[in-house]
């Protein structure tokens, strides 16, 4: 960590003018996440109260937004879209990775769990050290995979529900009645995930506490880069180019794929920091 | 003495006899509302109530004849009759046995009811029919029981007979009129009451579990028409709000732990029911009060209404073959699979609907696996940045 941070301050020695902000996310990143947090809203509010019917909470939401045809309406609808975004992310992404210009750096690695694992040895005293991250710590991922398999389990059995004629065509109709249980369930662990491990993260924590604002103004700090993504912006300013520089509004994903130097991707582990610190 | 003034007498003893009626009632009222205050007060089980009233004196005249057999001098034997303009001639007899073993034959004189016929000769008739006779005379008996009366202001039946419908019914084509019995003592009477008008209907009912067992065994658990459609309010149950209610009817029986236990029928298909797409449906509709339409499946639509069979049985298996047809009515042409996703009133289980029970199952790990490493992750979190500070 601290020849890291010696590394960049010998670099930014270099560089008087530096910003004091690092573009992390994209407009269209940006817009992604609001469009799914506006959804994953509308589903919730119109989900849950379906699911706790009898409960007189569930029954006041269900009565305030106009009854339960009404309910049923907004969910379907903001379901389609849901769905529809998935699909947009999905292609992007596979058109990226297939073009070269996406590197599916989400993917978990080895890493990710030695950092889980060191991460918690930290916690629990056994060790002083933080485990440093990439672009993506192993939070992030798995918050990031929970999402994107919650969501197929959401989509699927939500087009079950909605369309079950057409489900029961050739399968057998108790996948009806499994997929609505699947899909209260999944729904509930959704709402759960996002109501504790999400706010915690972006709301709660102290290191971020009010609030973690990049993923709507696509900034991030120089200061919490150096803290909690120590490894991109190592390589970003290894690799020449400027994570820095504010202007660009693109995501550091493309630099990432043409000029990380295998070197840096395990700078955590103490005898390539070495090397690192040998050049 | 003749018989007019034994009848102004008897009017005249009448009237002092209702008043001294109406002034013991008002006491026993005044009473036991001072009594139930002070009872509420001292926080007293309230006492039984008094003494019941005086019995109605079943009047004498000096002549030493009761009211009543005044009139049976000539309506007690046969071959009086009475002709109407309509061209219908009736039998003017009253048995003495029967109205004398009505409910009415100790406390009420014909001149109760017949409140027309106080002079002899009689006054002259103004009505042109039997019927119209029988809807003049059907008022007398709110006097007494007027809070069924208004009951049946507000049933299908009333709606008819405001319409102008004169086959609808009033009182005394359910309850009769000279040998009104209580209703309550033959439960298989009061269908059959019903029949007389709604023959087809009972003829579908008698087929059913619930006809059966009332007319072979005498069975007085199962309903009868007044269960479930009411006796004096009966509502047109073609209407959405009946519909609503449908679930809740049968669930007062069908939830009853005791009755139920004697048949050996589960009482949880009411939450079964509650807990699927169609019983959800029909609880919030109720709940939102939207009564315009109810298109949800209901009891009725798969167990039939009248004719409603055993769920165990051959009955049954022409029930399970029939229940495509019965998604298909609002599902459209949906495939032999689709009955399936409804459970059956079944909880899953290893046995029934595995796929179901273990994907609850599957749920009920995982998610508080994960919630509970999610929280313990944060508490640690959290507990690290207290101890460096």
């Amino acid at each position: 960590m601290e020849k890291v941070e010696t590394m960049l301050t010998e670099k930014e020695t270099e560089k008087p003018q530096v910003p004091e902000f690092v573009v992390r996310f994209s407009v269209l990143q940006r817009l992604e996440h609001f469009v799914a947090m506006f959804l994953f809203l509308v589903l919730a509010v119109t989900g849950l109260p379906q699911k706790f019917y009898q409960a007189s909470w569930a029954q006041w939401t269900i009565i305030f937004l106009g009854g339960i045809d009404w309910v049923r309406i907004i969910h379907r609808a903001s379901g389609i879209l849901f769905a529809l975004l998935a699909v947009m992310h999905l292609g992007t992404i596979l058109v990226g990775v297939l073009a070269g210009r996406i590197k599916p750096i989400l993917i978990p690695t080895l890493k990710d769990f030695r950092d889980a694992i060191q991460q918690l040895r930290y916690y629990v005293g056994l060790s002083d050290e933080h485990p440093q991250f990439d672009r993506y710590d192993y939070k992030q991922k798995f918050e990031y995979w929970g999402l994107a398999f919650g969501g197929m389990v959401m989509i699927t059995t939500g087009f079950i529900l909605y369309l079950p004629n057409l489900a029961t065509m050739y399968l057998t109709g108790e996948l009806v009645p499994a997929a609505k249980v699947a899909h209260s369930n999944e729904g509930l662990l959704a709402f759960l995930v996002v109501i504790i491990w999400h706010m915690y993260g972006t709301h709660l924590n102290p290191d971020v506490f009010p609030m973690d604002t990049s993923i709507f103004t696509g900034k991030i700090s120089r200061e919490r880069m150096l803290h909690e993504h120590p490894l991109e912006l190592l390589r970003s300013s290894a690799s020449g180019s400027h994570p820095m520089d504010g202007g660009k509004g693109r995501s550091l994903e493309p630099q990432l794929a043409a000029s990380a130097p295998a070197r840096l991707q395990s700078a955590n582990t103490p005898d390539q920091s070495r090397e690192i610190s040998s050049e | 003495m003749g018989i007019h003034e034994t009848l102004t007498l008897r009017l005249g003893s009448l009237r002092r006899e209702w008043k001294k009626r109406w002034l013991w009632q008002r006491r026993r009222i005044l009473c036991l509302a001072a009594g139930g205050a002070a009872m509420a007060l001292l926080g007293m089980p309230p006492l039984p109530v008094g003494p019941p009233p005086p019995a109605f004196a079943s009047g004498t005249g000096d002549t030493g004849q009761s009211a009543a057999e005044v009139c049976l001098g000539c309506h007690g034997s046969a071959g009086m009759t009475l002709s109407f303009p309509s061209g219908e001639t009736v039998s003017l007899l009253v048995d003495p046995q029967k109205f004398a073993s009505s409910v009415h034959g100790k406390s009420l004189n014909c001149t109760d009811c017949h409140t027309g016929a106080q002079e002899i000769p009689h006054p002259q008739l103004k009505v042109k029919s039997r019927r119209e006779y029988t809807l003049a005379q059907y008022e007398s008996c709110k006097r007494c029981h007027f809070a069924n009366y208004t009951k049946t202001l507000d049933s299908v039946h009333f709606d008819l007979v405001s319409k102008g419908d004169r086959r609808a019914p009033i009182c005394m084509d359910c309850h009769g009129a000279h040998d009104i019995q209580r209703s309550g003592e033959h439960r298989a009477r009061i269908s059959q009451t019903c029949a007389r008008c709604h023959g087809e209907i009972y003829a579908s009912y008698i087929r059913s579990v619930h006809g059966k067992a009332i007319l072979n065994g005498g069975n007085t658990d199962v309903p009868v028409c007044t269960d479930c459609h009411q006796s004096h309010s009966i509502e047109d149950p073609r209407t959405a709000s009946f519909r609503l209610r449908i679930p809740d009817l049968c669930a007062s029986c069908h939830s009853d732990k005791v009755r139920m236990k004697k048949y050996g029928i589960s009482t949880n298909v009411l939450d079964t029911y509650l807990e699927d797409f169609h019983g959800m449906t029909i609880a919030l509709y109720r709940k939102q009060g939207f009564t315009q339409k109810a298109l949800q499946a209901v009891c009725t639509d798969c167990h039939g209404i009248h004719d409603i069979q055993p769920t165990t049985g051959p009955g049954s298996l022409a029930m399970k073959a029939n229940l495509v047809k019965v998604c298909q009515r609002c599902h459209g042409n949906v495939s032999e699979n689709f009955p399936a996703a409804w459970l059956s009133h079944y909880e899953p289980s290893p046995k029934k609907f595995p796929l179901v029970y273990y994907v609850k199952l599957m749920y009920r790990i995982f998610i508080p696996f994960v919630i509970g490493g999610l929280i313990l992750h944060i508490i640690l979190h959290v507990w690290r940045m207290a101890t460096n500070r």
